[in-house]
């Protein structure tokens, strides 16, 4: 009695375990793909204060993945945004954020505070 | 930034708690609705990025589609009820705000006018979807996003009540960015269909980055039926979407529209679709 019981609710709920299954099986997919980035970024930082980024330039080495600290030093939230580096962060007054930016080819890549237009952009030199 | 250090914080967890308490009230407060099988969500044609609008951020979209040429009668192509998909108009306001770095809540409200027929009431969705890492922390930008959708109009979906999640994946190679949405969908609380398990469907996209104020995209939907038993292929619905994408002159809104076609006869044969959202820091609510 008892072991019918049990292959009745097995059938009952057979079709919500399969696809527990298929949930289970992604999420060993998604773990397996989270795997931690390589370790040996290169370190900068940029901070906004007085209406403008500083340093304005900044020269960073080529073919290296970045690790890129923005401060605002500022009393107004900024939207930190680079088309080319696909990259689009808010930073509100007084807070640190960090991007994680992949190797970089040799050339110029520009930012700008998307929520200020007037503020004067600025560029990464990657060389 | 260390992977632990990633983590979300307390105040963000509260936050998070209370979005989802807000979530859980809708669907405790929801009538009860019978049920029917999902299909690709003709009010959405959009693929989410790993990336969420910022905390005190807040974003309104506008998601537009047009079905010029698709079915006579209903339930089938993007028809998800009683009413034919052919030259069938929705559109949906979204607004979507940034509750932490990481974490965003966003209403829908959808409207559809059907071949010469008046605007439609087309039902409410609620969602929430985070991340827990920065872009480019790890391989593969993985992000997740819940929802919860009502139809009430049986016209326009005879589908009541869904939950739908879907993890989000995301990588960039140099100027290439490839986005995928699987999707699962399952009818929740009543009708036949709500112990079925989930149904599969997807929102994928390969989009280059060109300009800032133009560049090209492609745009994959489509729904395959229920994970326990996949519809014959022929009537599963499959899209694919060629797309402009990018921000607009004046104003700051961004847009992403194009035309897509139906790749199978379960699909409509053609379908356009034009999205705009311009997004303003409004503070910190929470």
């Amino acid at each position: 009695m008892k072991m019918k019981l049990i292959l009745i609710i097995m059938e009952a709920t057979k079709p919500v375990m399969k696809s527990a299954a298929y949930g289970v099986i992604a999420a060993m997919l998604l773990l397996a793909a989270a795997q931690p980035a390589q370790a040996a970024n290169y370190a900068a930082r940029i901070q906004f204060r007085h209406g403008h980024f500083e340093p304005q330039r900044l020269t960073v080495p080529a073919r290296q993945p970045l690790t890129l600290r923005v401060v605002n030093q500022s009393r107004r939230a900024i939207e930190f945004e680079s088309f080319k580096l696909n990259r689009e962060r808010v930073v509100a007054p007084g807070r640190t954020i960090t991007l994680y930016l992949p190797a970089l080819e040799p050339g110029r890549y520009d930012f700008y505070d998307d929520f200020h237009q007037e503020v004067p952009a600025g560029e990464i030199v990657a060389q | 930034m260390s992977l632990a250090a990633a983590a979300i914080p307390p105040s963000e967890c509260r936050r998070v708690c209370v979005a989802l308490a807000l979530m859980l009230g809708l669907l405790a407060a929801a009538p009860g609705l019978r049920s029917a099988r999902a299909q690709v969500d003709p009010f959405e044609f959009e693929v989410y990025p790993y990336r969420t609008v910022g905390e005190g951020v807040a974003e309104l979209e506008w998601l537009n589609s047009y079905v010029p040429w698709g079915h006579q009668h209903g339930e089938i192509g993007t028809s998800a009820g009683t009413l034919p998909s052919n030259q069938m108009l929705r559109t949906s306001g979204e607004l979507t705000y940034g509750l932490t770095d990481h974490v965003e809540a966003a209403g829908y409200l959808n409207l559809a006018r059907p071949n010469a027929g008046g605007v439609q009431y087309g039902g409410a969705k609620f969602h929430l979807r985070g991340n827990l890492f920065e872009q480019g922390e790890l391989p593969v930008d993985i992000g997740w996003y819940v929802e919860l959708e009502s139809w009430p109009t049986p016209g326009i979906d005879t589908d009541p009540l869904e939950l739908e999640l879907k993890p989000i994946l995301e990588k960039d190679i140099g100027r290439w960015s490839f986005i995928l949405n699987p999707i699962f969908e399952k009818p929740v609380f009543t009708g036949p269909d709500r112990n079925r398990g989930f149904e599969f469907g997807y929102a994928n996209g390969v989009y280059y980055r060109w300009m800032p104020r133009i560049s090209p995209g492609l745009e994959f939907y489509g729904g395959s039926g229920f994970i326990d038993g996949f519809l014959p292929v022929q009537t599963q619905q499959h899209y694919i979407f060629a797309v402009l994408w990018g921000e607009l002159p004046w104003g700051g809104v961004e847009y992403n529209c194009g035309p897509g076609v139906g790749l199978t006869h379960g699909s409509d044969h053609v379908i356009t679709k034009c999205n705009l959202e311009i997004e303003r820091f409004v503070g910190a609510l929470l």
